[in-house]
């Protein structure tokens, strides 16, 4: 299972069975769209899941900077329409292009594109699956999952340890 | 912090806070050129012409795997300048920790209490406030000769009494110690 923050302070608790369909929907945008990559990630910049290919391109630092997107444009959003944030952002390159959609307030579907696939289907496919992923996401929402079983006071003590030893002072 | 159960693994956000031109940017650049590269990604920088954070800077490092988890850390800095105001917010948002670099020289004591009420602010629209919220201090820039006293700056800026380090981020003095107080922070607050 995954777990992270949503913006009213809940956390989202994603079943196996949730993250294979949100596996699997990323996989049909993929083959439908005929896109190179699409990701599912959280607004803080985490992937939760990825089809593509995935050896030329860093998914977590893609998956930061397309938060940071949205974070960057927000003021532009807040400056002509008074929105938290723009719903869609686009980026033509020569060869390729990345679409990005946010998913309620607390997600994204980022998909990158050569230039062989049109636009007008990834944006109706993403905003296609958005929707269903927001369906998926508002059944998940529930109350506060606590950290202390994934991380109990072992990991933590070998955690503290294990600092000392990879980011110590050279 | 983000829990990924399928791959065990626990992702932690900490955000570097400061005023612009504090060396925020400098610390972390410090650390991917320092860190063994094999527990670490790219340093995205977005910088503008005029070698400013343009929106934030993000690394990711990593420990390995502690009783088969795999801690990661994702460090961000937040754009300094005060028209970033709303992107600052946003980056701020699911942090972990904070690092407030607080810049040591003495004419920098009004940009330094005006990042941390803008700090503060952030984190009460948040629900959280300084008093609640884990993060540290790091007194940067202390090889420059027009600097205040440490005790003067944990008068100014520590008064809740959070730890502090002194740094020259530049030259790598203390930006480790910085770093590992911050994640010490995390963990003392998951218990």
């Amino acid at each position: 299972m995954e777990m992270s923050q949503s913006k009213n302070g809940k956390k989202i608790v994603f079943s196996e069975s949730s993250f294979n369909k949100i596996a699997q929907s990323l996989q049909a945008l993929k083959k439908r769209s005929n896109a190179a990559l699409c990701i599912f990630a959280d607004a803080n910049g985490y992937a939760v899941s990825f089809s593509g290919e995935a050896k030329e391109i860093d998914i977590s630092s893609l998956s930061a900077l397309a938060a940071g997107d949205f974070a960057a444009t927000s003021e532009m959003a807040r400056i002509i329409s008074g929105e938290d944030k723009f719903r869609y952002l686009y980026h033509e390159g020569k060869e390729k292009n990345v679409y990005l959609c946010s998913v309620g307030d607390d997600y994204l579907i980022i998909v990158v594109f050569d230039k062989s696939v049109a636009l007008g289907i990834v944006r109706a496919m993403t905003h296609h699956l958005s929707l269903k992923l927001e369906d998926l996401l508002a059944k998940l929402r529930q109350e506060a999952e606590t950290a202390s079983d994934f991380l109990d006071s072992q990991f933590r003590e070998l955690l503290s340890a294990e600092l000392d030893k990879s980011f110590g002072v050279k | 912090m983000f829990i990924d159960r399928l791959r065990d693994e626990v992702i932690f956000k900490i955000v570097y806070f400061g005023p612009g031109l504090g060396g925020k940017t400098t610390n972390l650049e410090y650390i991917y050129s320092h860190i063994d590269p094999r527990l670490r990604g790219n340093l995205i920088s977005l910088k503008t012409k005029e070698d400013r954070t343009l929106y934030f800077d993000f690394l990711q490092v990593e420990l390995g795997r502690i009783k088969g988890k795999k801690p990661r850390f994702h460090l961000y800095t937040i754009p300094g300048q005060a028209y970033y105001n709303f992107s600052r917010k946003i980056v701020l948002k699911g942090a972990d920790a904070v690092v407030f670099v607080a810049d040591s020289q003495k004419e920098r004591v009004e940009d330094n209490l005006y990042a941390l009420e803008d700090l503060e602010k952030k984190l009460i629209r948040q629900n959280s406030s300084l008093a609640a919220f884990p993060w540290i201090i790091q007194y940067n820039k202390r090889d420059l000769p027009n600097i205040e006293k440490v005790k003067n700056l944990q008068v100014q800026l520590n008064f809740l009494n959070v730890p502090s380090f002194e740094a020259i981020a530049i030259y790598g003095t203390g930006v480790f110690e910085t770093l590992r107080g911050a994640i010490r922070m995390v963990i003392s607050k998951l218990s």
